[in-house]
């Protein structure tokens, strides 16, 4: 042994201690990555539960559609952009004219998802329309959506680059609609629910209808919606976990009383539209029988074909056994949210 | 990019003519997009929509020929959609006359609502359901659906469920003079016989086949479940009771529980697995009924391509269903009809069984 490896070994702890200590940080860590797993489990099991009990008896087909509903097409839509827009969630925006042009807000698509690092997705996956631009002379209309990474679907999806193509089937569904005469609407959005609003925002800009959005997420710095409500001329109410200004009874108090009818600019709204959790379509349908206000909200399901036939998607509806509740796909995914009474 | 393009070289979306648009029934449309290329690229024979195919060969070539019959019916080429991966809401997704046939959701004697959520879920080894196969029953189906299915002007294959071997006929007599076809649905649990399948059970098969073919002379066929004791005896007891084909198969029964959870997926606990993977099951069972019968064995799993198709008629398959590959291209289906034909030409033959002659010498 040479003087230098003798002193060293005096110094530092002998490769035998160190793979001890390592062992001893690894297995810290692995409970604490299992402890954080049990928990994410049981935070998966309350929030399903939870959004199964809130939309319980709550939600309804909306009566016959006065526009006639687009047909749908698939394409074989260009990425235009595809970029990470804070730490969860991912843009995505694509070159597809017939698309822009015909969908509707509150439509959604199903994204074929191309094989992945020899991970083959078979189901396409819904995604709102976050964003219709329809095409002008010199380029092509396009269709703006923004997920999250949750699974193997999603991860695939993001691994798509700029310039590739991505197979779409749309516009699909019944989405948000204006009665005639609406002159201001409350939009609530959380997540990723905030795409699915976003598009009654487009169309109540292009109507004039005075629109207030609540953007709803975990914290301040990963709220969507801020840009497209500027651009749009939406105000904008914030709801974050962090400072607790999105828990259902302290948002459903602020907003009762930001629209106390004190003033002409605090008249309750004239309708309600929401997407992003059962519990908020709740609050959404507790707020519109509190003003009496109609209220449609969007839902999710998962979903096959998208277009009706495949009866994968069943509503959250109760129906006599022997009759087949709505599909989310064809008579979703907006519906109308109501109180039940009991 | 989506590998869709292997078997017909559609051009790209942005390179579409403007007389793409023509062949795009939707007058609506402003723009060209990628469907309407699609309709646009279909096979000269298209022309003559409803004759038998009389497309327009090469000098020199012979004419392909990929028609097949099932009984007293004849189907234009061999490739038609999958009960329950199919609805007359894709007639304006796809040139559904490029099919061979359509085959509609199961229809059951009684209305049925169907499963609790989730009916459907992917997984790593493929798509598990649990729709439940909701119903309005016969005379449901006769007013809301059927014109549907008849309008798309290619024959109308009715699949037609029980939930005991009773159960089957009454519904194929209500059906009456509609549809071209009739294709049993056996892998249905018999209440008669604590749940087990009447599809695994030869002589429950003979009962159902037999009744059936007393109230019809339209071509009846079996489509068998997969787990069987023995598939040959299942295919044999359908041909002799009188059916004119078999499908094999259905979904496998499969339960796939949440990763973090731990908990079941579907809100029926347990569904059928379907996809990609469960073609090798499928092709072994195709293999063994098409030993096991003379009628025409139809192959049904997994099929996403024409190689799997042309997979499935090398071990004696006479037809193919594309199910779970249609709900992520709507244009599965047509493609493998459009490749399989494509194939014959390039290989300068006339019909399947040459290019297989031609392909394993
Ligand atoms: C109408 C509609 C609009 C949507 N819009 C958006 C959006 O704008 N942005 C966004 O991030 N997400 C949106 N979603 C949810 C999105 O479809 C799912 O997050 C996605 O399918 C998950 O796929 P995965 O493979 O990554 O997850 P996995 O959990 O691995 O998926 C397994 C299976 O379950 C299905 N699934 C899982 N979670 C959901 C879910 N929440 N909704 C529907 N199916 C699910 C998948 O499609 C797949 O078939 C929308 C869903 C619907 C129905
Ligand atoms: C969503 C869905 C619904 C189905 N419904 C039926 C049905 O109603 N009747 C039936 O006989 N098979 C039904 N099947 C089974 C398919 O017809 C087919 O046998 C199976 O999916 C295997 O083929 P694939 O791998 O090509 O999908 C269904 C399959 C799926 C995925
Ligand atoms: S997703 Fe197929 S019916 Fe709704």
């Amino acid at each position: 042994m040479s003087a230098d490896a003798s002193l060293a070994s005096e110094g530092a702890p002998s490769p035998g201690l160190l793979r001890q200590a390592q062992h001893g940080v690894d297995e810290l860590d692995r409970r604490e990555a299992y402890r954080q797993s049990r928990e994410a489990a049981a935070r998966a099991r309350a929030f399903a539960e939870a959004d199964a009990e809130a939309l319980d008896g709550l939600v309804s087909v909306r009566p016959r559609q006065t526009v006639p509903r687009p047909q749908p097409v698939w394409d074989d839509a260009e990425v235009l952009v595809h970029e990470p827009v804070g730490e969860r969630y991912r843009r995505l925006v694509v070159a597809s004219s017939t698309i822009a042009h015909t969908a509707l807000a509150g439509q959604f698509l199903m994204i074929t998802v191309p094989p992945h690092a020899g991970d083959t997705i078979l189901l396409p996956r819904p995604m709102a329309i976050h964003r219709r631009r329809p095409a002008t002379a010199d380029r092509p209309g396009t269709v703006e959506m923004i997920y999250g990474v949750v699974g193997r679907g999603t991860r695939a999806l993001a691994a798509v680059p700029v310039g590739g193509t991505l197979q779409i089937t749309g516009p699909l569904g019944r989405g948000f609609e204006f009665d005639s005469g609406t002159r201001s609407a409350l939009l609530i959005g959380r997540g990723v629910g905030i795409c699915g609003v976003m598009g009654a925002a487009e169309d109540a800009r292009t109507t004039g209808i005075r629109t207030t959005m609540v953007l709803s997420g975990r914290s301040a710095e990963q709220l969507l919606g801020r840009a497209d409500c500027a651009e749009l001329g939406v105000r904008i109410i914030e709801a974050t976990d962090d400072d607790g200004s999105s828990d259902l009874l302290t948002l459903q108090n602020s907003l009762r009383a930001r629209f106390d009818g004190a003033t002409p600019e605090r008249t309750a709204p004239d309708v309600i539209m929401v997407c992003g959790a059962g519990v908020l379509a709740r609050l959404a349908a507790e707020l519109g029988a509190h003003w009496g206000v109609p209220v449609q909200a969007s839902l999710e399901a998962h979903m096959a074909c998208g277009l009706g036939y495949c009866h994968g998607c069943a509503g959250p509806v109760r129906t006599d056994p022997s009759v087949e509740g709505p599909l989310v796909c064809a008579d979703g995914p907006v519906f109308d949210a109501r109180i039940p009474v009991v | 990019m989506v590998a869709v393009r292997a078997d017909t070289a559609s051009p790209d979306a942005r390179a579409a003519s403007p007389d793409a648009r023509a062949a795009f029934p939707d007058a609506r449309a402003a723009f060209p997009d990628a469907r309407a290329v699609f309709f646009a690229a279909a096979p000269a024979y298209r022309t003559t929509a409803n004759a038998l195919p009389v497309e327009a060969a090469m000098p020199g070539t012979p004419a392909v020929d990929l028609s097949v019959r099932i009984g007293s019916l004849t189907l234009r080429t061999p490739v038609m959609p999958a009960s329950g991966c199919f609805g007359p809401e894709l007639g304006a997704l796809i040139p559904v006359t490029e099919l061979g046939a359509t085959v509609t959701k199961t229809v059951f004697g009684s209305a049925r609502g169907g499963n609790p959520v989730h009916r459907l879920t992917e997984i790593p080894a493929g798509m598990v359901n649990s729709v439940g196969i909701p119903s309005h029953g016969p005379a449901g189906y006769l007013a809301s659906l059927h014109p549907r299915y008849a309008a798309l002007d290619v024959p109308t294959i009715i699949s037609v469920g029980g939930h005991r071997p009773s159960e089957y006929a009454p519904v194929v007599a209500a059906l009456g003079e509609n549809g071209a076809a009739f294709e049993l649905n056996v892998s249905c649990p018999n209440l008669d016989r604590d749940g087990t399948d009447i599809g695994s059970d030869p002589a429950a098969i003979r009962e159902v086949v037999a009744a059936v073919r007393l109230v019809t002379v339209k071509p009846i066929i079996v489509k068998l479940p997969v787990l069987v004791a023995s598939i040959a005896d299942c295919a044999r007891a359908a041909e002799e009771a009188g059916a004119d084909a078999v499908c094999v198969a259905n979904s496998i029964p499969a339960m796939p529980l949440d990763a973090l959870t731990r908990r079941p997926i579907l809100g029926n606990v347990i569904g059928g697995l379907s996809g990609p993977s469960i073609k090798p099951i499928v092709l072994r069972l195709v293999w063994l009924a098409s030993r096991a019968v003379q009628i025409p064995v139809i192959a049904c799993g997994g099929v996403q391509t024409v190689d799997d198709a042309l997979d499935y008629f090398s071990v004696g398959a006479s037809a193919v269903q594309v199910g779970t590959a249609s709900f992520a291209r709507p244009f599965a289906a047509v493609e493998v009809a459009r490749g399989l034909r494509q194939r014959c030409q390039d290989a300068g033959v006339g019909s399947i069984r040459e290019l297989l002659e031609l392909e394993v010498s």
